[in-house]
This record gives C-alpha cells, sequence and structure tokens, in this order.
C-alpha cells in the first residue's frame, strides 16, 4: 500500500495501486506520522497510482499543512492522476513535480 | 448613415431595435438572399480589406489576411448557406416535437485588432443569417478597416432590401460606454472576441454573452508521428499571419529519442534556435512580466524583426524565433501564450513526461481553448485527447487553421471559438449561426403511458424503493 524508503536526502512515500477512500484512509495516520517524525523533506511518489479519491487529496493537504508547501513534493505522478491534481487546483497548494 | 463619431448609445439601440423587428418579417428565401450579397461583397472585397487591415494595425501578413477573409466569407457561407435559421427548422411527428427559429435580437460585436476584417465579415454573415441586427465595435487600432467591411456589407445588404440599420458600427468608444452598451435592455447578446478583460465585462453586463478563453496550445510530436510532416505543418500554422491566431501552437514538446529528428527538421524549414542567453535577451522584448502577459508591441511581428528588438543576430530567412524552455509557469514567461513566431520548445523524457507537460502548459492559460498531436497511433492520440482540456483536440494538422476549421478539419469556420467552462464560456464549440438563434419547441401531446397506467398512490409507500417502483413502472401488462 505505502512504502517508506529514504532516498537523495528526502523521505519517499511511495504509494501503489488505486488510492480509493478505504485504502487512503487506513494508511492517513500512518502516512502523517511519518511525515511529522523526520526533518527532510517529503515526497509522495505516485508512479504505482493511477487512481485517486478525495481522501487522498485530503492525506496530501495534511502533509503539506504539517510539513510546509516548500518541504513537500509529488514526484512520478501519471498524467491522469496529474489532471485531477491540476482541475482541483493542488499545483497551486503543492509542488508536483 | 450607421456610422457615428460620437456613440449615441439610445440612438444606436433604438435603430437596432427597429431592425430587429423588421427582420422578424423576413422569409428564409429573403435571408438568404441578404447573405449571399453580403458574402459576395466580402470576397470581393478580401484582398483590399486585408491591406487594409496590415497597413493600418502593422500586425501579421496581408496576404495571409486574404485567406482569413476567404474562410469568414466562402468557407462560412458554404457552411451555413443551406441551414435553415427562418421559422420551422425541424418536425419531429412521433415524438410531436416542432423547432421554430427565432432571432435573438440586437448583437453588440466586439472585433479585436488581431483579425479586424476577418472576424467583422464572419460575424456579420452568421448574425444575417439568423436575422439579427448588428453593432460592431471595432478595436481602437483598427477602426477604418473594421468599419469599412461593415459598410461594405451593409451597402451589399441594403440592395437585397435588408432592414434599414441591420449592420451599425460605431467609432471609438469608452470603457464606460461600452459596459453601458453591454447592459442595456434592448441589446440581446454580446459577442465578445477579444482580451480576457473584455470577454469578463461582457460576461458581467447582464446581458447574455458569449466569448472565447485565451490560449496557450501546447503541441505534441509523438514517436509514430511522420516528424518532417508535422514540422512542416507547425512551420505553416505558427508563422501564419505572423502567429496572431488564438489556436496558433505555443509550445512545442517531443520525447528526447526524437528531439534531434525534430530540431533537425524544424532548422531545415528555417527555424532558429536561441540559446539561453537570446532567451533570456527575447523574455522583456515579448512578455510583461509585470502585467504578466505578452507585449503588444510584437504581436504579429516577424520572427526577424522580433530578433532584432532583442538585439539577436538571425539570417534574415528565418521563420520561427524557438525557445528551449525546462518548466512551465510564471517562472518561465515564455511558457506563457505569445501569439507572434515564438515557439517554446520542450524535450521530455518519455511520453509520460511529454503528457504531464501538455497539461501543465494546457493549464497555463489555455485551458478549454485547443491542443495539438501530431501521431499515427490511434491509442496515443485517444491518450492525449482524454487528458487535455481543449475543445479543440486538432490532429495531424496545423492547429492554427485546424481550430478555426473548414479547411484541415470539418469543424464548423469560425472566427470565435468557445472554450468551454474552463475558459469562462458556455460552451466548447465553434460558434456560428446555430448559437444566434432561440429555438421554441411546439410539444404536442404524447402521454407517457407507463406513468397514465402507474398506481401514483405507490409513491406515498415509503416502504418501496426505486428499484421497486422502477419494477413497477417498466412492468409489461
Amino acid at each position: 500500500m505505502v512504502q517508506f524508503v529514504e532516498k537523495s536526502g528526502r523521505l519517499v512515500c511511495v504509494f501503489g495501486g488505486r488510492m480509493d477512500t478505504v485504502t487512503s484512509t487506513e494508511m492517513e495516520d500512518e502516512v502523517c506520522k511519518q511525515a511529522q517524525g523526520t526533518t527532510l523533506p517529503v515526497a509522495f511518489d505516485l508512479e504505482g497510482v493511477d487512481y485517486v479519491t478525495s481522501m487522498f487529496l485530503r492525506v496530501c493537504m495534511r502533509v503539506v499543512k504539517d510539513v510546509g508547501k516548500e518541504r513537500f513534493s509529488i514526484i512520478h505522478v501519471h498524467p491522469a492522476v496529474k489532471k485531477v491534481f491540476k482541475i482541483a487546483g493542488f499545483d497551486r497548494e503543492m509542488n508536483i513535480e | 448613415m450607421s456610422h457615428m463619431e460620437d456613440v449615441d448609445i439610445e440612438k444606436t439601440m433604438a435603430k437596432a431595435a427597429r431592425a430587429a423587428a423588421i427582420f422578424s418579417q423576413l422569409d428564409q428565401e429573403h435571408t438568404d438572399r441578404i447573405v449571399r450579397a453580403v458574402y459576395e461583397a466580402g470576397f470581393k472585397n478580401r484582398v483590399r480589406l486585408a491591406k487594409m487591415a496590415h497597413e493600418e494595425t502593422g500586425i501579421g501578413k496581408w496576404q495571409d489576411k486574404v485567406l482569413k477573409n476567404v474562410i469568414a466569407t466562402q468557407l462560412v457561407y458554404e457552411d451555413i448557406k443551406d441551414e435553415k435559421t427562418v421559422g420551422i427548422i425541424s418536425e419531429d411527428r412521433q415524438r410531436g416535437i416542432v423547432e421554430i427559429a427565432q432571432p435573438l435580437g440586437p448583437i453588440f460585436a466586439i472585433i479585436p485588432v488581431t483579425n479586424p476584417t476577418s472576424t467583422t465579415l464572419f460575424k456579420i454573415l452568421i448574425s444575417l443569417k439568423t436575422r439579427n441586427p448588428l453593432i460592431i465595435r471595432p478595436h481602437r487600432n483598427a477602426a477604418g478597416c473594421s468599419s469599412e467591411t461593415a459598410r461594405i456589407c451593409y451597402e451589399a445588404a441594403l440592395k437585397e432590401d435588408a432592414p434599414e440599420d441591420c449592420i451599425q458600427w460605431v467609432g471609438e468608444m469608452s470603457r464606460a460606454q461600452t459596459q453601458s452598451m453591454m447592459g442595456h435592455k434592448h441589446l440581446a447578446l454580446v459577442l465578445a472576441t477579444g482580451g480576457p478583460g473584455l470577454v469578463q465585462a461582457a460576461y458581467s453586463s447582464g446581458t447574455p454573452a458569449i466569448g472565447v478563453g485565451a490560449g496557450n496550445v501546447p503541441v505534441f510530436i509523438d514517436k509514430s508521428a511522420d516528424i518532417p510532416f508535422a514540422v512542416e505543418q507547425i512551420l505553416l500554422s505558427k508563422t501564419f499571419d505572423n502567429g496572431t491566431v488564438c489556436a496558433s501552437e505555443q509550445a512545442l514538446v517531443v520525447e528526447q529519442s526524437i528531439a534531434s529528428d525534430v530540431v533537425a527538421a524544424m532548422q531545415a524549414q528555417k527555424a532558429y534556435f536561441l540559446s539561453a542567453e537570446e532567451s533570456a535577451r527575447l523574455e522583456p522584448v515579448v512578455f510583461d512580466r509585470d502585467k504578466g502577459n505578452m507585449m503588444a508591441s510584437i504581436v504579429g511581428k516577424s520572427a526577424v524583426e522580433i530578433a532584432g528588438r532583442a538585439n539577436i543576430e538571425v539570417p534574415e530567412d528565418t521563420r520561427l524565433l524557438v525557445t528551449p524552455q525546462t518548466g512551465v509557469g510564471d517562472a518561465y514567461p515564455l511558457s506563457s501564450e505569445i501569439l507572434a513566431p515564438v515557439l517554446a520548445f520542450y524535450k521530455a523524457d518519455n511520453f509520460t513526461h511529454a503528457v504531464n507537460l501538455c497539461i501543465d502548459l494546457n493549464f497555463h492559460g489555455g485551458i478549454g481553448h485547443t491542443a495539438s498531436i501530431y501521431a499515427n497511433d490511434e491509442d496515443v492520440i485517444r491518450q492525449f485527447a482524454l487528458l487535455m482540456n481543449a475543445g479543440r483536440i486538432v490532429v495531424n494538422t496545423p492547429s492554427s487553421q485546424g481550430g478555426v476549421g473548414g479547411i484541415f478539419n470539418t469543424l464548423r469556420p469560425s472566427f470565435t471559438l468557445g472554450c468551454g467552462t474552463g475558459g469562462k464560456n458556455i460552451t466548447t464549440d465553434n460558434i456560428t449561426a446555430k448559437h444566434l438563434l432561440n429555438i421554441q419547441r411546439i410539444a404536442r401531446r404524447r402521454v407517457n403511458d407507463r406513468f397514465v397506467r402507474f398506481d401514483s398512490r405507490l409513491y406515498f409507500d415509503e416502504s418501496l424503493d426505486a428499484g421497486a417502483i422502477e419494477g413497477l413502472f417498466n412492468r409489461n401488462l
């Protein structure tokens, strides 16, 4: 569901599959705990993600709030998911690489 | 005389209202005769008006403006001439629905400086075809050629016994006068082709408005494309009238694996690739960072002239300035819309990266407008199209001419391109005559037998859910 690895000086949260409501809810606290527990920048790696729900967007917002916009980024996003972030206006709230 | 130096809004609107009243009596045959006469007059003057537009505005190329006038007359006329726009236009006996076309009433048409004669011709033809009187408001830098276009059309219309004042054109108007005109109680529609401020004002006027959105057109060349063909078409499009068409390409995205082939093909077509240092010198010449948009002074200028203003030495036969970029957004001004022969260029790592770049470009000021792709792989074309937010996704087609329609595809020829809600417009359609009609529907009694047979008391039984009701409602007796 989600793996945490330190890579290139940042905490990378690697997600996989569909980030539906159930999945996002289950991993929300763990992801937030990991993000709060590090001084490193945090990146969500969405290479393996092809679908997100509003619950996953909520997790992104929580982490941005916790660690700050400058320390958070979304990487390896698929075009279909990128479009979701664009439509939601999240590209103004967070760094999407 | 319909030309007013000092615009008297009440008088203008009173004349327009009278013209609308007379217009409402015309039948299809008479309407079509007027449209034919106006088309012929506009077509006859296509070269003179194009030269006038070029001389007055200093924008674009007169030869390309001739072609624009041809599209606005010949192709638009061909497209609308057989359309039923008067009285009963369709009858469905089975459904009991009869559709009646009624005119909207007076239309206020705002004309842009980039297409001052072609947009005037286009708006006049679609308005007359739908029996709507038109008040033309030219751009202040193109008042002469737009007014002359309107005058030619008006004279031709009168010869076919069109209503007096069916076409009016006004002199320079203050912002307050324009707003007053747009909000006038007798005005039916604002047909606003112009900058975002003007379109916003039209929407805020309280009068129904059809506007346009800004463009920032990405063009993607896929690995499956015919590269020399794609490059030739892009150059044809981006240099057309020196890049003044809002559907023209603004940024070219290619995968790394074919980048060198694309660059070579572009250089063979007289495209000049700027160095990073030259791009930095170009930026303040073509983009106003304070205002956040392109410099009006370079709109429709040639590549050589723009390069000269930026002190960049280019060969005399340079057709296009290409500026390699690494990002999209406010921090990268050359990733924005520039209506001139200046094209941003991106190398992407792979298809996913390329499409992500196109999404970024599309959302950076061009939502709902146009996107372009060159590919011979249907899956790639579909994936790309599904991910763009664009009213027109043109395939293997120069996007300037492709977006306008009628030459390289069967989109309806138009000089007002709807951009959907993303561009703050009501439609993504190419605007044409059908958008200027009120459609009335006669609805004959055709009883829904299932509803009549159904025991309506069951609706009050709260224990029955939608599935249960549907089962009973649709049961064959």
